[in-house]
């Protein structure tokens, strides 16, 4: 009835009883093949900014999750104010004033930004909805923070940028009371005047008493913004701390810190004959990118989800258009436009998500060997059967495919077998170059080992092999030679004898390059 | 089925071990699908024949004589049966082509006003008149052209199949009658070396026994084109490169993609061949109807789609054979020729065709399910 403004709104909001203390306790979730998080324990406090720091698979995300009622801890429990509370879906979380905001949250793509924010709790007059107050509420909110040039109120769901996205998530948050708000890596798709606004913004949160948990991959931010930092590996808490108490070299070397896995290759035995190489590539997603790889060399491409390698390995291969730059395979210039195109010049792709892009799932082992030969198989475009058959079955034994038959649908196939299928494919095509996209994701270690075994000896045969990895054991036990990629750039070029997981690391993270040598000569 | 099982036992054996006995083989070239088909039409024919009679039904009887089968039957399934063949490769491929039907009305008046003479065709064309062989390749070369169309709607416009081959089935009955002289009918009577197509027969002299009291007739021509088509079709789907890269496509676009498939090219040719298939069923309905008649296609499409599904097509795509939808054909004719002996009028059969058509996607989509359930575990 009162148009009730958003100032005495947010004021009302912190009238409301705020969360004083929230605390995770022992908390263990597995998934299958993998413990996510194992018996953390936290605690989260008013008017502070807590950073949540760790590799790709740490865990973060689950937690993150738990607290969102998104997933059920196997164990532990979740204490608001010393009171134990479970939270069997987002909404009982919401309510609790729980929020974690995702870097893509939901939207709906037909409605302005006003109802987005306000959806399920639109103001009514007599069952119609009261648009005058409505705008004026959003409107004065966006105001108070500061927002309202960058997230105008008459834009609709499928019209907003990522950043905005993230901004009505959080206009969502602050409307119902927010006592913990949680920030998914909400920088990464910001300009620099956006991660300004929201950092006024979070700082400002946290005055108003509000605990923050920010994620993030970037150093320098978490050394802006936050408080304390709770460091996470392999599932497990490593260290809760006060964020003044580290250095950078600390905090780099607390979420590596494994022991550095055995070596896996006896010897580096890299040739000088270039089969690829690439100069200043531009693209959609990429930044003047310049690498070569040498035949019967692995090269390894690390550096953090979303830095642009699996977009890299698409472009070389003709899946994705590049802008500018060349491409030289074998000392001759090439134009690549489409996956047929890279398969017929002697590239070989296996992707990173084998059932939606590398495999037909419900064709035939044989089928999903044979598919990037066809033209070999056939003559006249008429299959040569028994060819195939013989083809197939060769190197479905040579790499140990566990299945009955040729015949069998591969997605039918456990992980490993299916990925070793993928591989079959390619060995079966003989190209020059390879590029593997995290090839061992997944699958369990014993197939993971016969993996690596084969990865050696097609480099033996002269392959020029490029393995893109998120695990960094991995890289550095086979690479002979690492690249590493930050944000579509590549920011760095590791022999393999200099290689360590803390320079591959501080590479990946950093936000500039001086930082990086800095960091990589610590 | 689990993937633990599959850990556990040994390397790859032969799919065919000698141990295996003569049933289990039958078995296993037919197929599970195509064992569930011939089973259907088993029950289908014992309800005709003998069921029918139990609830006093008259006509069932008639079922197995060479005038039914040969006449009523054999000829019956020649139309929707071409059709449902190229709609097989498009459904493979994990598309739909709905126009067939008006495509096939094109065929029809394409292949006669060349061979009349008149029309806008007949009128503009060099083929010579009253030549059977002509008028045959220009049905089938409108059709082909009219797969183009779809085709290239599809792939260089990206308009979903569905609603690309629903538009064109409206635009092709258009032209279809554009194409005929004041939209009227292009009468063939006089080309008997024509109409032979539909009406000739061979194997009249093979020393057969009646049945049913009727005299052996020999095999309808349109049969044996039927056939032949289905013969090249399999071979096509089973042999070749593109029926590979059909199930290809079909099974996982991206996938397909990614090993170096060429989609555009592929999903054109199939929509070609389609198209193409479509004509010639339109060439036989003038040869059958005496005219080029516009309306000759009309509503077929439903029958050859519904055939496709039954005959064991995914929904989804990657999954389906010639052979299925062969057998899902006569499955869909004896339906419909059970349903006229036993006298249930053309309105009942409607409401059974479009049952059946809903039943055979259901059971398809239940199949799916269940193979995706069986991968997750």
């Amino acid at each position: 009835m009162v148009a009730t403004t958003v100032s005495s709104k947010s004021a009302e909001t912190s009238r409301k009883k705020r969360i004083q203390s929230l605390e995770i306790r022992k908390i263990s979730k597995a998934f299958p093949n993998i413990q996510a998080l194992n018996d953390v324990s936290l605690d989260i406090r008013p008017g502070e900014i807590l950073a949540f720091m760790g590799e790709n698979g740490a865990g973060k995300s689950t937690l993150l999750k738990i607290l969102n009622g998104d997933y059920q801890p196997d164990s532990g429990s979740i204490l608001i104010d010393g009171q134990p509370v479970t939270f069997p879906n987002p909404h009982s979380a919401h309510k609790a004033g729980i929020r974690v905001i995702y870097q893509e949250p939901e939207i709906i793509p037909w409605v302005d930004v006003p109802e987005n924010i306000w959806v399920g709790e639109l103001p009514r007059n007599l069952g119609f909805v009261n648009r005058g107050k409505l705008n004026q509420r959003v409107r004065e909110s966006l105001t108070e923070y500061g927002f309202e040039n960058i997230l105008p109120i008459d834009l609709m769901g499928n019209q907003l940028s990522s950043a905005q996205k993230q901004l009505v998530e959080i206009m969502r948050a602050l409307k119902s009371g927010v006592s913990v708000l949680a920030l998914d890596e909400p920088t990464s798709s910001l300009t620099d005047e956006e991660v300004t606004r929201l950092f006024t913004l979070v700082r400002k949160l946290r005055d108003e008493g509000v605990a923050i948990i920010y994620v993030s991959h970037r150093l320098n931010e978490i050394r802006r913004l936050c408080d304390r930092i709770a460091i996470l590996r392999d599932g497990k808490l490593i260290t809760l701390q006060p964020l003044s108490e580290l250095t950078q070299s600390d905090i780099v070397r607390m979420m590596v810190g494994r022991e550095i896995s055995e070596v896996f290759r006896g010897d580096s035995r890299r040739t000088t004959r270039t089969v690829l190489e690439v100069k200043n590539l531009h693209s959609n997603w990429h930044r003047d990118i310049s690498f070569h790889v040498n035949a019967g060399e692995i090269v390894g491409f690390s550096g953090l989800v979303g830095a642009g390698r699996t977009e890299l390995a698409k472009v070389i291969f003709g899946a994705f258009p590049r802008t500018s730059g060349q491409v030289i395979l074998e000392g001759k210039e090439t134009n690549i436009r489409s996956p047929g195109e890279a398969i017929m010049k002697g590239i070989g792709f296996a992707p990173e998500d084998r059932k939606r892009e590398g495999l037909i799932l419900i064709r035939s082992v044989m089928e999903n060997t044979s598919i990037a030969i066809l033209r070999q198989l056939s003559r006249l475009s008429f299959l040569r059967g028994a060819l195939e058959r013989k083809v197939a079955t060769s190197y479905v034994e040579k790499l140990r495919v566990v299945t009955p038959s040729v015949e069998q649908p591969v997605g039918k196939l456990s992980g490993g077998n299916q990925q070793k299928v993928v591989l079959a494919r390619w060995l079966a095509a003989k190209p020059k170059v390879l590029i593997l996209d995290e090839p061992t994701r997944g699958i369990d270690v014993g197939a993971k080992a016969e993996i690596y075994a084969l990865l050696e000896e097609l480099a033996k045969q002269d392959i020029a092999i490029i393995m893109i990895s998120s695990e960094l054991p991995e890289i550095l036990g086979l690479a002979d030679r690492i690249y590493v990629m930050q944000n579509g750039r590549i920011t760095g070029e590791l022999a393999r004898e200099e290689a360590t997981e803390e320079k591959v690391l501080a590479l990946a993270m950093v936000d500039n390059l001086s930082v990086a040598g800095d960091a990589a000569t610590s | 089925m689990s993937a633990t099982t599959q850990d556990s036992l040994p390397k790859v054996t032969p799919a065919r071990s000698p141990g295996v006995g003569l049933g289990r083989r039958i078995a296993n070239a037919i197929g599970s699908d195509n064992l569930s088909l011939l089973i259907a039409l088993a029950i289908l024919v014992l309800l005709i024949t003998v069921v029918s009679g139990w609830f006093g039904m008259d006509g069932g009887d008639k079922f197995f004589s060479w005038q039914n089968l040969m006449n009523s039957l054999a000829q019956a399934i020649v139309i929707v049966g071409l059709l449902a063949i190229g709609e097989t490769v498009v459904i493979v491929a994990g598309a739909l082509d709905i126009s067939v039907g008006s495509v096939a009305s094109i065929g029809s008046v394409v292949s006669a006003s060349v061979l009349a003479g008149t029309g806008a065709v007949g009128g503009l064309m060099f083929f010579p008149t009253d030549n059977v062989f002509f008028a045959v390749v220009a049905g089938i070369l409108a059709g082909m052209v009219a797969g183009v169309i779809n085709g290239l709607i599809v792939t260089v416009l990206r308009v979903n199949p569905i609603i690309a081959t629903l538009g064109t089935l409206a635009a092709f009955a258009g032209i279809a009658f554009l194409l005929a002289p004041d939209g009227k009918p292009i009468g063939v009577v006089t080309q008997p070396e024509f109409t032979w197509l539909a009406q000739g027969r061979l194997f009249q002299d093979a020393p057969i026994p009646p049945l049913g009291g009727v005299a052996w007739t020999g095999v309808p021509f349109l049969t044996i084109i039927l056939i032949f088509v289905a013969i090249i079709f399999h071979i096509l789907m089973a042999y070749t490169t593109f029926g590979r890269s059909i199930y290809a496509i079909g099974g996982n676009e991206n996938a397909a993609r990614l090993a170096g498939i060429n989609l555009n090219r592929v999903r054109i040719m199939m929509y070609v061949l389609s198209g193409g298939v479509a004509g010639l069923a339109g060439v036989l309905l003038s040869a059958r109807t005496t005219s080029g008649n516009p309306i000759n296609g009309v509503g077929f499409e439903l029958q050859a789609i519904t055939a496709v599904f039954l005959g064991g097509a995914a929904t989804a795509g990657g999954k389906g054979t010639i052979v299925g939808t062969f057998l899902a054909v006569i499955i869909v004719g004896v339906l419909n020729n059970g349903m006229n002996l036993l006298g249930f009028n053309t309105f009942v059969q409607r409401v059974a065709l479009g049952l059946l058509l809903i039943g055979a996607v259901a059971i398809s989509q239940w199949r799916q399910s269940r193979e995706a359930k069986a991968r997750a575990k």
